[in-house]
């Protein structure tokens, strides 16, 4: 039993020391006892509360969106973006000569109109590009945004000291290549401003995709006196001074960031008073956060799909649409036995792509026969089906080829990065293989940034591969990846027939002369199997049912419609 | 006592140097580099960003260039987050970090300290098999998967707590406790284990027969001695706080700079990775300086030379 000493009877035989205080022990559980208080106070006063009724008619009071961006961005710098969370909020803070609209159709922005030849915008040989700009657009700081910000901007992004990723991109703008490349100075760089509200641009060879290039972030208009004064610390609320829909009022770096309206916007204002970005990194908890409703739009997490679809609330609150992204697995067409067509198309019919979409996949994505993908001009649906599965067919193949059953072949190895997504499919094509063609591939997985040096060097063998698209044009999926000693060419392909049909494609100035042309270099593609195309995948997100007027695009940044946030706007709730 | 810290203040610098050295080497002999992604950047664009970092330059005089900034307080530049510097990056999330740790650490205390000596005190009592339990149970899960149960159970379930961020108390709540629960296991252990050893020894029963009263005792003379078990482990678990960080800041969005070293190595940003891993060196070296003088003020037998 324990026995505690009064105060009274101690007073005097014990000197009143920190020693003789009352046991620890039932401090302890004092301490406990109001922990549990505590949290019990914290639970009546804080927390979101249970979760949203269904909405009734009516804007909401107070219009704020938050939404997750699943990491710090990089840079928010328009010219040095690269990564696609970043083009999530430079879309909201800034807008460019031209625009997309829904339809992935060009549109004029802060330009007046989209230049072309017949209203004198392009020149007859189609090398001079005149834009002529509204005089209503502001920066949000009250100054106007001239022709002059577009040309320093562009100027910016050719400079060798800022080392822009997608510099390259604008290479045929006459003494780009040059001056990035160091060699070059920055007044050879043909972009001119040639008064307040005209810019004017000088290519080095027609190139009909140039108005898309135009259009993208890193074309952006900049500020030259911001970037002078403060330098790289020029992204920071306060100066980060933008002529976009939105403002940036806060960044508190690793945490969040606050976009607010843009009181001098040029356009209709937008519905959203403000957008709250924030940095979960984790799926599920970004799914929890939903959940809790904390967020109004999340990701799902890999793997709970099926179980998203099948609940009778959330199945209701699913935003799906198509990525303009291809997945395949690309094969190094020098390394035997994949030098051989005959080979690349036995494993190509051997893999049963519906099975892959359908129930590895709970029927996220759609089955992929061709390299461009539904939503991109250029899409073929009808293409490639000769190489739709059939397992007996590529048996029979394997066997023309010089290998029946599998017996020759040298051993092959399959690489692809060790992440949730790629491991599952990964093991499916594998098991595919040896249930079809009876051979048994090595499955190597690496560490992604390991993975992507080893494609890029072309060590691979047979690899697990994607390509997403910077602009909604053919000419960003097909020169660039099968053209012989192309920059991402990791399949090693070369066809003089192809090479051909791309120089005429590039060179053809009219729309659908040039689809034509287009289609039939993807055929050649599709017949010579570098790559087994596997499926397109889709966004498969989650929206609150209040978030209204959400626009889903294909050049969508990191968060599902966020190309139109400015038209979006929340219901009552 | 004195010639001794200064000793290992010396021995400090070594240590950092040979961090540095080791992590530096590392580095770069890892596969992949900091510009290799999916899409394939042009050669030019490669070129160019070689440049601005002193990629081109030879590697040792890279590594030595680094050592003549870092010796003046620059870390370098990220390459990652190319508008701040790693000083800065660094700066701005150490005092959340640092909070973190702490908030975990006393959480550690407040409990195991406790809960121990209770379970000492009445052994095979409730509170005792309440202790074993608890001990048992939180040093054999993992933190992240506490930490998801947690979020789960007091967010997605009962709504009472947010589940990411930082800086009011509803957020620092599940983040710390998640980060300290295994350290409190293993002190309420080590705590308990340590209090039934020295209740045992002759000194304690000569104080009571004295007549020193329950409580005088118990300060005095059992728990200056029964804490000398638990400062000793005190080290290790500084350390597994420090890179427990890492996983519980992914987790829950905290925005300290636990993250971005697992950021830093999957990105291959060099300047990160230096800075980041010399800073936690640094940490952990003057943490243990700490606790090794702690020691010596509570234990009189322990004397440095």
């Amino acid at each position: 039993m324990m026995t505690y000493a009064p105060r009274s009877y101690l007073r005097g035989r014990v000197p009143r020391k920190k020693e003789n205080m009352p046991k620890f022990g039932r401090f302890a559980l004092l301490v406990l006892l109001t922990m549990g208080l505590v949290a019990g106070a914290l639970a009546s006063a804080c927390g979101p509360g249970t979760r949203a009724p269904s909405p009734t008619p009516g804007m909401a009071e107070v219009q704020e969106l938050r939404v997750n961006l699943a990491g710090e961005p990089a840079t928010i710098d328009p010219n040095k973006a690269s990564w696609i969370p970043e083009r999530t909020v430079i879309m909201q803070v800034f807008e460019g000569l031209l625009g997309f609209n829904q339809d992935l159709e060009l549109v004029p922005v802060v330009a007046k109109q989209i230049p072309s030849v017949s209203n004198g915008g392009i020149s007859q040989d189609s090398l001079t590009y005149i834009f002529h700009l509204r005089n209503d657009v502001l920066w949000s700081d009250g100054q106007p945004v001239t022709a002059y910000d577009f040309e320093y901007s562009v100027k910016r992004l050719l400079s060798p000291e800022l080392s822009a990723p997608y510099a390259s991109f604008y290479y045929d703008i006459a003494g780009a290549h040059a001056y990035n490349s160091g060699v070059g100075s920055i007044e050879s760089v043909a972009v001119k401003a040639i008064d307040d509200y005209t810019l004017q641009f000088t290519l080095v060879s027609p190139r009909y995709t140039f108005l898309h290039l135009v259009a993208l972030w890193p074309a952006y208009p900049i500020r030259q006196d911001i970037i002078t004064e403060y330098g790289d610390q020029w992204t920071e609320p306060g100066t980060y001074i933008g002529n976009g829909p939105f403002i940036m009022t806060a960044w508190v770096h690793q945490d969040h960031i606050t976009l607010e309206r843009n009181p001098r916007y040029w356009g209709t204002p937008p519905k959203l008073a403000k957008i709250t970005i924030s940095m979960i990194t984790d799926q599920s908890v970004e799914y929890a956060a939903y959940l809790n409703n904390e967020l109004d739009i999340s990701r799902v997490p890999v793997g709970m799909e099926a179980s998203v679809m099948k609940d009778s609330d959330l199945s209701l609150e699913l935003v799906r649409f198509p990525q303009l992204v291809t997945f395949g697995l690309l094969f190094n067409v020098t390394k035997p036995p994949f030098d051989q067509k005959q080979v690349r198309q036995a494993f190509s019919m051997a893999v049963d792509r519906a099975a892959l979409v359908d129930k590895v996949r709970s029927g996220v994505g759609k089955v992929a026969y061709s390299w461009i993908p539904p939503g991109m001009p250029g899409h073929q649906p009808d293409l490639g089906l000769e190489h739709a599965f059939d397992a007996d067919k590529a048996k029979q193949m394997l066997v023309d080829a010089g290998y029946p059953n599998g017996a020759g072949l040298p051993s092959i190895s399959f690489e692809y990065p060790d992440t949730a997504g790629s491991r599952v499919t990964a093991e499916f094509v594998h098991w595919q293989i040896l249930n079809n063609l009876g051979v048994d591939i090595s499955l190597e997985p690496m560490e992604p940034k390991a993975f992507s040096q080893y494609v890029n060097a072309n060590h691979h063998m047979w690899a697990f591969s994607g390509w997403g698209a910077d602009y909604p044009d053919p000419d960003n999926w097909l020169p660039e990846l099968f053209r012989t000693g192309a920059g991402n060419n990791h399949t090693l392909y070369s066809n003089p027939e192809f090479d051909a049909l791309v120089d005429q494609a590039m060179a053809e100035p009219n729309y659908e002369p040039r689809m034509a042309l287009w289609r039939q270099a993807q055929q050649i593609v599709v017949e010579d199997a570098p790559v087994i195309f596997l499926f397109y995948p889709e966004r498969f997100v989650l929206a609150k049912p209040y978030v209204k007027d959400l626009k889903t695009t294909g050049m969508d940044g990191q968060i599902v419609g966020d190309l139109f946030f400015k038209e979006t706007y929340l219901l009552q709730h | 006592m004195r010639r001794y810290i200064v000793r290992r203040l010396l021995w400090l610098i070594v240590v950092l140097l040979a961090v540095s050295l080791i992590t530096f080497t590392l580095m770069h002999l890892v596969p992949g580099g900091p510009w290799d992604r999916d899409k394939t950047l042009a050669p030019e664009v490669i070129e160019n960003l070689n440049q601005r970092y002193g990629l081109d330059k030879p590697v040792h005089e890279q590594y030595l260039s680094f050592l003549a900034n870092a010796i003046r307080g620059d870390l370098g530049v990220s390459y990652i987050y190319q508008d701040r510097g790693v000083t800065q990056i660094l700066l701005g999330g150490l005092h959340v970090t640092a909070t973190l740790a702490i908030a975990a650490f006393l959480i550690a205390i407040g409990i195991g300290v406790p809960l121990g000596i209770a379970a000492a005190l009445r052994q095979n009592s409730w509170i005792d098999y309440v202790c074993v339990f608890f001990a048992t149970v939180f040093a054999s899960i993992p933190n992240f998967v506490l930490g998801v149960s947690l979020i789960i159970f007091f967010s997605v379930f009962l709504h009472v707590l947010p589940t990411h961020g930082w800086g009011t108390l509803d957020r620092v709540i599940m983040p710390a406790f998640a980060l300290g629960a295994y350290p409190a296991a293993l002190i309420a252990r080590v705590t308990r284990a340590s209090v039934l050893e020295v209740l045992r020894q002759d000194y304690v029963r000569t104080a009571h027969a004295k007549g020193l009263g329950r409580a005088a005792v118990l300060y005095r003379h059992v728990l200056r001695n029964a804490m000398i078990p638990v400062l000793t482990i005190s080290g290790p678990q500084l350390a597994y706080l420090v890179s427990g960080s890492f996983i519980i800041e992914y987790l829950f969005a905290v925005p300290g700079i636990g993250r971005l070293f697992m950021q830093g190595v999957f990105q291959r940003d060099y300047g990160l990775i230096m800075g980041v891993t010399l800073f936690y060196a640094f940490v952990i070296t003057i943490l243990n300086l700490i606790v090794d003088i702690l020691y010596a003020v509570i234990d009189p037998r322990v004397r440095y030379e």
